[in-house]
């Protein structure tokens, strides 16, 4: 039996009494988008903070190719190859675009105080500017190379935080919610980018709230409410899935 | 060995009695405003050198000099909020920095005004308490530790019964809410710095006789007033007293059982401990910074 | 290109300017200048302690650490000067890895208050422990520098003006050694730890191995700083190193600004100058406190990004690019 790429299983954490996410289980696929929704509430962005080593899970676990990356800082989880991404535009604000990306190169060009000082480190210097170029370039932004980030449009700046990521070479992106506040036509190239960034060998996991914007994308989805898995499938199945509609419907009427 | 107890435990009552005045006010001012206070050890300075001036050198009745130190230190203390922590509203670090500055501008004018010598405050009065014959609590000690349970009581009376109380804790507990409830920051910031800096200006002016009075005696009073505030966790004014009281003690003891240098080195470590373990101190709750 | 004649010309311009200013100084202004020197690069290290955002209150207090380090290095073990010193800024720079356990547990506020604290903590065990550390009176007759002649100039360690020569070459390097750390993938890891660590975090930045790596090198210059001052000064002592002289650094730092390298550096010299030329010669020398306290809080006032934003808007202006670039720096 093969062992699953990203395995998660058993996923709890508790808030004082309040519990946000109960015995959450599933299975990303290598190579795959695979889609985490649920209405508002269903505990999606903790289960990804969990993930991503921001919050230490109350029990359950992680894997990553059988190794468990659950519990671990963030760094030490992106260190293993899983990067994530933040909500709005978390970005460097105050850095250039360029300056952005390089800080993405940060594992695989480890920066050296003495071979800074004496000049030993040129070599790694330009790799990791070739590096950070490439997912700029990737992105569209290499033309913003010199601007201000926080002086970029929003739809810059969301595709700047994806080329920080990509710049670590991750193996597996987390995307917390990639669409907010976007216009169809933002979505649409964000969503080519997405593609483009599976077929270069990523596999994305992304936390949505909107049901539409990830059923063209995902190769798999898995629903949850009320922190429980709900149901997982193709986005054929999920789309006329009486439950997911059910629970959907009862996350509108709360949230009118 | 029982008397030796007895007498620690009566300085230990003393010294928190003043070193809460000046940590609830430390506290009350952090809890409205959200800024720090670095100069509060010079605002005692200054109640203190107000009895130097108006009892010693003056030879005005005592409680007179006290009761001017408590208003004079307030509208200082006014003073402070309108044109320092006012306009660094939103930016608390700078708040911070701008009262160290003022802390430099109070110590420079008490050496220009009394020069850098030790003042002496004679004694208002030389009764004594005796309990035994190694137990002994002199009177001007008990009117500190009278002054500051009254203070108290009237601070948490204040607090608690009446609408300006009510204001001040909202808007120590949600400044935004308490705007939109009609509550004005800029008033119950006033009120917060009046009483904070009042609060340290009495217990200046009550210690005068007992203390040595210089312009550099703030240091000693800010270290303690910011390990009883970490320790009780900071924006908890129940906190500041129960830590004050329970530094004091332990204080007090080391003090007479060491020295007091170590004794400040124990404090300084309990604090650090409390930062690293309990960064909300132990009855922390609300927690702006 | 221009930029390149500016760089021919303009070092050397300033090495031969500064090599030839004590010249024109008497005898006390060549002794505040080797204090200014010393003071530069304490400022500078502390500047790239704030790097990661963290502001501490215990800087001066690890000066002097490396100060009475190195002196009792030599006193105690007969260690000689200039390996001394070194041995004092890795001690400076030994002690804040042992406080960065505990202090880096904390941020923001709460750092500055746990630095105070911990600073505290050290100079009390200056005043408690007679032995080694000579108690409230400090050390005293610590060696001085042994001279030397390098051919074409010979250092009487008497003279000021050969100290200051000993100081302006080793503060050159260190500065230089700073520039290249802050211009290097640490310095950048630096800034992005500071403007967001979550997002730092995520691309496998070990945060707080940065802020300690920051904090430990700052104090390891703070403590090189603490040691030529002390082998100058021959005497150190608990006092030298308060709160007071914590906020002549602060003063300095924030009236000179901190988003530039230069910035705190400008700050120190033009408060030495004003200090120096306006106090002392008006005969206001008493004044200091009061003046550096008003400077500190109407610099947070009025000019919160420091004189070196009043030198990028002149810069720019120059340029032709308008202020735009001043606040595109600025950032």
């Amino acid at each position: 039996m093969t062992v699953p790429f990203l395995e998660i299983s058993g996923l709890t954490k508790r808030f004082g009494g309040l519990t946000a996410v109960d015995g959450l289980g599933f299975k990303v696929e290598h190579g795959a988008i695979h889609g985490l929704i649920g209405p508002n509430g269903a505990g999606k962005t903790t289960t990804f903070n969990m993930i991503s080593g921001f919050y230490k899970p109350t029990a359950g676990q992680v894997r990553l190719r059988g190794e468990e990356i659950s519990g671990l800082k963030m760094y030490e989880v992106a260190r293993r190859g899983v990067v994530r991404t933040f909500q709005h535009s978390t970005l460097f604000a105050e850095l250039t675009v360029l300056e952005n990306a390089l800080v993405g190169t940060h594992m695989s060009f480890r920066p050296n105080v003495f071979a800074a000082i004496i000049g030993w480190d040129a070599e790694d210097r330009r790799g990791a500017r070739g590096r950070a170029e490439e997912a700029l370039d990737f992105f569209g932004l290499l033309g913003h190379a010199h601007e201000r980030a926080g002086d970029l449009p929003h739809g810059h700046q969301r595709a700047l935080g994806m080329a920080v990521a990509m710049a670590a070479h991750p193996d597996v992106m987390l995307l917390d919610e990639p669409f907010t506040g976007m216009n169809p036509e933002e979505t649409n190239r964000m969503m080519a980018l997405m593609f483009k960034l599976r077929d270069s060998g990523v596999t994305i996991l992304i936390v949505e709230h909107d049901m539409h914007a990830v059923m063209g994308l995902c190769d798999r989805i898995t629903v949850m409410n009320f922190g429980r898995f709900l149901t997982e499938g193709v986005p054929q199945e999920i789309r006329t899935h009486p439950d997911v509609i059910k629970a959907y419907l009862g996350g509108v009427r709360h949230v009118a | 060995m029982v008397e030796l107890l007895a007498q620690t435990g009566l300085n230990a009552i003393y010294a928190a009695s003043y070193m809460s005045l000046v940590a609830v006010g430390l506290v009350l001012i952090f809890g409205v405003m959200g800024v720090i206070n670095f100069a509060h050890g010079e605002l005692f300075m200054l109640g203190a050198y107000t009895v130097v001036a108006l009892y010693a050198d003056f030879q005005l009745p005592f409680l007179f000099a006290v009761a001017v130190g408590l208003v004079f230190v307030g509208v200082v203390g006014l003073g402070m909020e309108r044109a320092l922590f006012r306009p660094l509203r939103d930016n608390p670090l700078g708040g911070l920095v701008a009262s160290i500055g003022f802390l430099m501008i109070l110590q420079a004018l008490a050496v220009m005004g009394f020069g850098v010598r030790m003042e002496h405050v004679p004694p208002v009065t030389q009764e004594v308490i005796v309990f035994s014959e190694k137990v002994r609590l002199a009177v001007p000690r008990l009117f500190v530790i009278v002054a500051a349970v009254v203070l108290l009581t009237a601070l948490w009376a204040f607090l608690k019964k009446t609408r300006f109380g009510w204001a001040l804790r909202a808007s120590a507990q949600d400044p935004e809410a308490a705007a939109l409830q009609g509550i004005s920051i800029n008033q119950t910031s006033r009120i917060a710095m009046f009483i904070g800096a009042g609060l340290a200006g009495i217990a200046g002016a009550l210690t005068a006789p007992l203390v040595s009075v210089n312009p550099y005696m703030g240091h000693s009073v800010i270290v303690s007033a910011f390990i009883v505030i970490i320790v009780g966790g900071i924006g908890s004014l129940e906190g500041a007293v129960v830590a004050a009281v329970a530094y004091a003690f332990v204080h007090t003891i080391v003090t007479t059982f060491w020295d007091g240098v170590i004794a400040d080195i124990v404090g300084l470590s309990l604090m650090l401990v409390v930062l690293i373990v309990k960064p909300t101190g132990l009855f922390g709750t609300a927690d702006r910074a | 290109m221009r930029n390149r004649a500016l760089h021919i010309i303009g070092w050397p311009a300033l090495a031969a300017a500064l090599i030839a200013l004590p010249y024109g100084l008497s005898f006390s202004q060549q002794e505040v200048l080797v204090f200014l020197t010393i003071n530069v690069l304490l400022v500078a290290s502390y500047r790239l302690l704030t790097l990661t955002g963290e502001w501490s209150l215990g800087h001066v207090v690890i000066m002097g650490v490396g100060a009475y380090a190195s002196a009792l290095y030599t006193k105690e073990l007969g260690i000689y000067v200039p390996i001394s010193m070194i041995l004092g800024a890795c001690t400076a720079a030994l002690v804040a890895m042992l406080l960065s356990f505990p202090l880096f547990r904390m941020k923001g506020f709460y750092f500055l208050i746990g630095s105070f604290a911990a600073g505290e903590i050290i100079r009390l065990l200056w005043k408690r422990f007679r032995d080694p550390f000579g108690g409230p009176k400090g050390i005293k007759k610590i060696d001085p520098m042994p001279d030397f002649d390098i051919g074409i100039y010979s250092f009487d360690f008497f003279e000021p003006i050969s100290y200051y020569y000993l100081a302006l070459v080793v503060v050159g390097i260190c500065l230089w050694i700073m520039w290249r750390i802050e211009r290097s993938p640490v310095g950048l890891t630096f800034h992005a730890v500071h403007w967001q660590d979550k997002l730092a975090e995520a691309a496998g930045v070990n945060v707080r191995a940065y802020r300690t790596l920051a904090f430990v090198i700052a104090s390891g210059f703070a403590g090189l700083s603490g040691a030529l001052l002390a082998h100058y000064i021959g005497t150190v002592n608990p006092n030298s190193f308060d709160i007071e002289m914590m906020v002549f650094v602060l003063t300095w730092a924030i009236v000179g600004g901190t988003a530039t390298f230069y910035g705190p550096i400008i700050g120190a010299i033009v408060l030495t100058i004003l200090n120096e030329v306006v106090l002392r010669e008006m005969g206001f020398e008493q004044m200091r406190p009061l003046i550096y306290g008003l400077l500190l809080i109407c610099s947070v006032l009025f000019l919160p990004k420091g004189l070196e934003s009043v030198v990028q808007k002149v810069l720019a202006r120059r340029n032709g690019s308008g202020a735009a670039a001043a606040g595109e720096e600025q950032a």
